[in-house]
């Protein structure tokens, strides 16, 4: 059993989402931290290291959270909530799926929770969090809005057979 | 299907790459001569052997990256993000 959302297709569901580019050094580096390719929850807020130099802001707390950072140096931050759209796949046959249409490993000893990467799912490049929810399986994918019809086509389709 | 190994993310579908051809300096516009501005832009060497080329994590981590590759085997070594040194890797930051 698999359960495919489009979070941001309802108002009571919808994920705020900024963007953080920091330079090894500034302070908003040293103040979101965590390791590249990790998610950590904080508050309202799931703090996602996506790249390098990027962090990815998720939640009701990410606006405020990106306004108070210390963007001196080399830092800044963009509103990306209308531009990346959120989906979020949940069961224990989600990794199952996601292997279907991606070339990631989704074993839980390479991507646990917690874990983000970057992968393209179905030819359409994702951001992909682990965030498992009250212990179930649980991905949160993030996309360019553009390309969620078909996406969500192939998505149930590859789920189909769980 | 061919495993890169990009510096950041580790083994990666060659599909979620994109390969930016061989590596070679370009010589200094202001000093080259016409001859060796052609040869930058047009000449390769295609080697059957070792050829340092450029790749590019357009799926994971999005760094351009170099790596050696056997172009008759496939087999690839030596993964490096510019200015740093062989088995480095970017975002090691606590």
């Amino acid at each position: 059993m698999v359960e495919i959302t489009h979070l941001d297709a309802s108002p009571d569901t919808r994920v705020p989402k900024a963007s953080v580019r920091a330079a090894d050094g500034t302070a908003a580096a040293a103040t979101l931290g965590l390791n590249f390719g990790s998610a950590e929850q904080r508050g309202e807020t799931l703090v996602v290291r996506i790249r390098p130099d990027e962090w990815y802001l998720l939640g009701d707390g990410a606006p405020a959270m990106a306004a108070g950072l210390d963007l001196s140096g080399f830092a800044s931050t963009v509103d990306i909530s209308h531009s990346r759209t959120a989906v979020r796949i949940t069961g224990d046959c989600a990794a199952d799926t996601l292997s279907k249409l991606g070339s990631a490993d989704f074993s839980d000893h390479m991507t646990p929770n917690g874990a983000a990467l970057g992968n393209g799912i179905a030819g359409v490049t994702c951001d992909i969090v682990r965030d498992d929810q009250r212990g179930v399986r649980s991905y949160l994918l993030l996309l360019d809005g553009s390309f969620i019809t078909y996406f969500l086509g192939a998505l149930h389709d590859a789920a189909s057979e769980f | 299907m061919l495993l890169v190994p990009c510096p950041n993310c580790g083994p990666m579908n060659a599909a979620d790459l994109s390969y930016n051809g061989e590596s070679h300096r370009r010589p200094d516009p202001k000093t080259c001569t016409p001859e060796e501005w052609r040869t930058y832009l047009y000449l390769r060497e295609n080697p059957s052997g070792w050829l340092l080329e450029n790749w590019y994590c357009s799926s994971g981590c999005r760094r351009h990256f170099k790596i050696e590759r056997h172009t008759l085997t496939g087999e690839l070594r030596a993964p490096v993000l510019p200015g740093r040194k062989p088995g480095a890797t970017q975002g090691d930051m606590k």
